[in-house]
């Protein structure tokens, strides 16, 4: 018949192989790898200051026959340190979930006990199949006086552990972070993007618990952020942008009167409008033009700012690009 | 040269035709302004009552002002109708309803905290006392001005006396505390539940009225 047994990291174990004597002649296994008779104290296999390695199926067989005699699973563990635990309404204001977790494995199997007391109430939080570790409460009684204390027992073969969350109903309302952000440039603004969101579809009743929104802006380049906050709609358009520059943007919601905010929503991207560059299309025309008349009148590139290093014609002289028009035109007039 | 003629004439045509309709717009304030006045209010005593209670807390000392102090709820008879309510119920409640349960909670509340006014040691306190009784007077005669202007009847004001007969005085000094640390805390549940049941109010009631007045004035 098979054991199984749960022993602390650093302790010294002592294996007994059954009912055998002290004094019989037996053969010790690990995992099917003979054990050294070193380590045997008679028919007892001693393992000192174990770890996690030891862990394994350990037998014990009768050294002539060749007998099983004694079959156990070693499992080596901690006991369970104080457990983490969160509650948090994102359904406000349905009710509550309450998700933990061990700040370091255990190695061995835990089990999880959890309790809500609401004043002298004992209230049952329904179990998530996934994800695990989580469990939910629906609200029976709204703008409540009286404190929600939870409590959660972590047990497992080597000891236990407890932590205790105590709190009011509208401390710990969070919602989800918004959904479905949307940036886009705007035709023709070189300076402004336009953002768009919904309200996070756990939250079921936005109509009578509506939310406000914070929303923050930066350019990529930039480490400094931008802020808004918005306590209606879910649009907004950014009228600062650098122009050309590539914006990084998130949104995060909250209840309009209660509780904290959300964690800001995934980043979105977008760059403002930027105008096409048109010179190449007008350089054709310009040199039409002037190719007919009798003027030795060249016009300069096409450059939006003066470019002192330009040459026209015969003469070493700037001319603006506005200048060379005027001159354009009149040579055309005298024809 | 033609041109210019025609240009003037168009002009002078155009200036003697007769106005346009003058749009005159007269909007009655709706019961939907006073609620949205309504509603920021009970936000700005929200924030009041945090600092009148950090105090008045601290003047009661521990274990009060810990900020875990969770005592269980004494069954002695609650002095003003609590917050705490069915969430279906909520929900069904009618306009009517929803504001007179604010009405006559508020009404009392503010009874009781006229009488801790008159019995509290520092200055300082009867001080943020008397501002916040006033803020809350101003609270309940502006959730009775959106009654009357829905054509509700004001629920009948609290009796005379601050207690209701029947309430027995607290035996000693630490549970006088007790009912003023649960008095403190119900106004607090009220005040998140307030903001609440205007979010409510301001969906259902119907839009301000705005009508509009054409004045076409004669040719």
């Amino acid at each position: 018949e098979s054991h199984i047994q749960y022993e602390r990291v650093g302790a010294d174990v002592t294996m007994k192989c059954g009912s055998m004597d002290w004094d019989a002649a037996v053969t010790w296994t690990a995992n099917g790898t003979d054990i050294d008779e070193s380590r045997l104290n008679g028919s007892y296999l001693i393992l000192k200051n174990v770890d996690l390695s030891q862990s394994g199926q350990y037998s014990c067989y009768e050294g002539s026959s060749w007998h099983l005699k004694y079959q156990t699973y070693l499992r080596v563990g901690t006991p369970p340190k104080e457990p983490v635990l969160m509650c948090r309404s994102n359904n406000y204001p349905k009710g509550f979930y309450c998700s933990w977790h061990l700040p370091t494995p255990t190695y061995i199997p835990n089990s999880f006990n959890i309790s809500v007391i609401h004043g002298t109430k004992d209230m049952v939080c329904e179990k998530d199949a996934v994800p695990k570790n989580r469990c939910h409460i629906r609200y029976i009684q709204l703008f409540s006086t009286v404190k929600y204390k939870v409590t959660l027992t972590v047990t497992n073969a080597l000891g236990k552990n407890f932590t205790t969350l105590t709190f009011d109903e509208f401390a710990i309302v969070k919602p989800d972070p918004p959904e479905s952000v949307v940036a886009k440039p705007v035709p023709n603004n070189p300076r402004r993007l336009e953002v768009s969101w919904q309200n996070p579809s756990s939250w079921p009743d936005p109509e009578s618990f509506p939310l406000k929104f914070f929303l923050r802006y930066r350019p990529l380049i930039l480490d400094q952020w931008q802020h808004v906050e918005l306590s209606d709609g879910t649009s907004h358009t950014i009228t600062d942008a650098y122009a050309g520059k590539e914006y990084i943007i998130q949104v995060a919601a909250k209840d309009n009167d209660i509780g904290t905010w959300s964690d800001w929503s995934v980043a979105v991207h977008a760059t403002p409008w930027t105008e096409e560059p048109k010179h190449l299309t007008t350089e054709a025309q310009i040199t039409e033009t002037t190719s007919a008349s009798t003027s030795s009148f060249m016009a300069p590139p096409t450059t939006k700012i003066c470019d002192k290093g330009a040459v026209v014609g015969s003469g070493a002289m700037a001319v603006c690009w506005t200048a060379g028009l005027v001159v354009a035109a009149y040579s055309v007039l005298f024809i | 040269g033609d041109s210019w003629g025609i240009f003037t004439f168009l002009c002078a045509a155009l200036c003697n035709l007769p106005a346009l309709p003058a749009l005159n717009c007269s909007e009655e304030l709706g019961a939907g302004q006073s609620i949205q006045q309504t509603y920021d209010l009970t936000r700005y005593l929200e924030h009041q009552l945090r600092t009148l209670a950090g105090t008045y807390l601290n003047y009661l000392g521990p274990p009060f002002n810990e900020p875990d102090f969770n005592p269980p709820r004494l069954a002695r008879a609650e002095r003003a109708p609590s917050a705490t309510v069915d969430l279906d119920l909520w929900r069904g409640l009618t306009d009517n309803a929803r504001l007179a349960a604010n009405y006559r909670a508020y009404s009392r509340l503010l009874c009781y905290l006229r009488v801790l006014d008159g019995q509290v040691g520092t200055a300082e306190l009867r001080h943020r006392l008397a501002h916040f009784c006033a803020s809350l007077q101003g609270l309940v005669l502006s959730i009775g001005g959106v009654m009357s202007s829905l054509g509700y009847p004001l629920p009948a004001g609290p009796a005379g006396p601050p207690a209701p007969p029947g309430t027995p005085a607290a035996p000693n000094d630490f549970l006088k505390k007790m009912d003023d640390f649960w008095l403190l805390k119900e106004l607090q549940t009220w005040l998140w539940r307030s903001a609440k049941d205007f979010n409510r109010l301001k969906k259902k009631v119907p839009p301000a009225v705005v009508t509009l007045r054409l004045e076409a004035r004669g040719f």
